[in-house]
């Protein structure tokens, strides 16, 4: 079935597809962040959106990502290819040890807890725990992906490679929200005692929401420290994470287009305004306020209903 | 095993020093309908929720086929077979009558932790039948023409078909009815019960609260009388309807004043 949406994604992505072939480097650098910002937005999407678990540290699991592969590589020599593997399971498992004891936070509480967690990640990125993380300056030097032999090491082929692993992103989320584990997040984050009355166990949901964002956001951590060629602290700091929060709020929590389009307004658009120097951040403040009060559920925001259609035929 | 399905033994409950449950004891024997009536605020919504694991009762015992189940939590309850509606309705009001229906296959659905990531055949087959089964219900409960309608976008009597239908998709043994025919009319009342014996006659156990004596009456094999959370009467419904007891209890309260 042709509805609009689907349309509108499939001129999309014809669009992002061809995209390199017609902007300098400069703007190639742009829609390559677009792309790894894109999938970490989504990945926050899987906790806040569908879970509704109000997470405000995710720029951690994205820096986990970045900073296991930037370790792996300069100090160990691992090639990259060899550090991608490692980068999802590091800040999977990272989260399932740090959330699992506040899972059960309501809330408010469980928002400053997750901060807390980011500002202790920045504070050890730093102090150059261990002489791994290169201290406040962060590491250098990070190789390029290099396959047989050939080298990946051009703005269009880290393109490519972000936009396969926006694909490969968009293909999770999907599966997720036709399976019992999407449907299961909705349902605790719409009505938490109704759904354990439905036998869904809410901590396990919760965690499995942390535990999947956090690998995702970790494969694009990945990407982002290949495509600097460094990786460094502020990066990855809580105004990051509010970042993130923000774009999926504004753009329509759980809605794909609209954590799409949060992305595109807060990262390619203060690019396209650069001329206008920090006067842009006043009207991005004042244009999230004006979403929030006129349109709450976002610009894009979810739409339910998404049934099989052999259930569809008595709809009048 | 016992000839019980659920044996509610010496059960209290207390809320900083409240009594809310005293010391009360009830046995439904399966394929029964129970009933619960009782004026406002003397507990009965109270011991559902010890019941269905979201209160843990500080004395007593529950049993479910003869285990204690006090103190499990609501999940785990679901999983055992013990089904709930809510007097104040609970749906996820934005999602459609069919999603809403389908989180009750959600204890019946086979999928393995990949499938949120990759689907596989025995996913998609799975997922197909759940539908189908959903689609089944939204026929029992005549919902069909409400597939893709936000459930919050609906009448009170339809959310109510909902909810029950919510319930049911779970398949349960036991189905813990908190005030299904409150703020139903006539029409939709004489429905419901209707409903509810076709339900009785799939061979589930019903418990259920109500204020409509009429139905009540009609419907339930053995009704509790509770009062200020202690049981005041016990029986069938002729000996309810006589017990000077229950007369005095309900003309001597006030009626309705809604806050449970």
């Amino acid at each position: 079935m042709m509805n609009k949406t689907s349309l509108i994604a499939i001129a999309l992505l014809v669009f992002m597809g061809f995209f390199p072939l017609f902007v300098d480097s400069a703007w190639l650098a742009v829609g390559t962040t677009f792309l790894v910002f894109a999938v970490v937005a989504l990945s926050q999407d899987i906790i806040l959106g569908r879970a509704g678990v109000f997470h405000m540290g995710h720029a951690l699991f994205f820096g986990l990502g970045a900073y296991t592969t930037a370790i792996l590589n300069v100090n160990f020599g691992l090639p990259i290819l060899a550090t991608w593997v490692p980068a999802v399971l590091v800040p999977m498992l990272v989260a399932f040890i740090m959330v699992a004891p506040i899972i059960h936070l309501r809330g408010d509480y469980l928002l400053v807890a997750t901060i807390g967690f980011n500002i202790i990640f920045i504070q050890v990125l730093e102090n150059d725990v261990f002489g791994l993380t290169g201290g406040p300056n962060g590491l250098f030097g990070i190789d390029v992906v290099r396959v047989l032999g050939y080298d990946f090491s051009s703005q269009t082929h880290m393109y490519y490679m972000a936009f396969i692993l926006l694909g490969i992103t968009l293909f999770i989320m999907r599966n997720l929200d036709k399976s019992k584990f999407g449907r299961a997040m909705f349902y605790i984050h719409k009505d938490e005692i109704a759904a354990q009355s439905m036998g869904i166990n809410v901590r396990y949901f919760k965690l499995y929401a942390f535990i999947l964002g956090a690998g995702i956001a970790g494969a694009a951590g990945s990407m982002f420290s290949v495509q600097y060629s460094a990786v460094s602290p502020e990066a990855f700091n809580v105004t990051q994470s509010i970042m993130f929060f923000t774009i999926v709020l504004v753009g329509g929590s759980a809605s794909l287009p609209g954590v799409l389009i949060g992305t595109f307004i807060m990262f390619v658009l203060p690019e396209m305004f650069r001329e206008f120097e920090t006067a842009r951040y006043l009207v991005f403040g004042i244009a999230m306020i004006l979403t929030m009060i006129l349109r709450p559920r976002g610009i894009w925001p979810v739409r339910f209903g998404n049934i099989p259609d052999f259930l569809k035929k008595g709809v009048k | 095993m016992s000839e019980y399905l659920l044996e509610i033994s010496h059960v209290s409950k207390y809320f900083q020093g409240l009594v809310a449950i005293n010391d009360l004891s009830m046995k439904v024997k399966k394929g029964q309908i129970y009933g619960i009536i009782g004026p406002n605020g003397a507990g009965k919504t109270t011991l559902f929720n010890c019941i269905t694991g979201i209160y843990r009762p500080e004395i007593g015992q529950i049993l479910w086929k003869g285990k204690d189940i006090k103190g499990i939590s609501p999940h785990k309850i679901a999983e055992l077979g013990i089904l709930r509606t809510f007097q104040t309705i609970r749906l996820f009001s934005e999602m459609s009558v069919a999603e809403n229906i389908m989180s009750g296959r959600h204890i019946k659905s086979k999928q393995r932790w990949y499938n949120g990531v990759i689907p596989t055949p025995a996913y998609y087959k799975d997922e197909k039948a759940n539908w189908k089964k959903v689609g089944e219900l939204m026929d029992f409960f005549h919902l069909s023409e409400f597939a893709t309608t936000p459930a919050g976008d609906l009448s009170y009597g339809i959310q109510r078909r909902i909810e029950m239908a919510r319930a049911l998709a779970a398949e349960p043994e036991l189905l813990i009815l908190d005030e299904p025919a409150a703020g139903l009319n006539e029409h939709e009342t004489l429905e419901l019960t209707q409903t509810i014996r076709k339900i009785q006659a799939m061979g589930v156990t019903i418990m259920m609260i109500e204020h409509d004596m009429e139905m009540v009456m009609s419907l339930c094999e053995y009704i509790t009388v509770i009062n200020f959370g202690a049981k005041i009467s016990e029986g069938v419904p002729s000996f309810i309807q006589d017990d000077p007891v229950v007369i005095e209890a309900y003309i001597g309260s006030d009626e309705d004043d809604d806050n449970e």
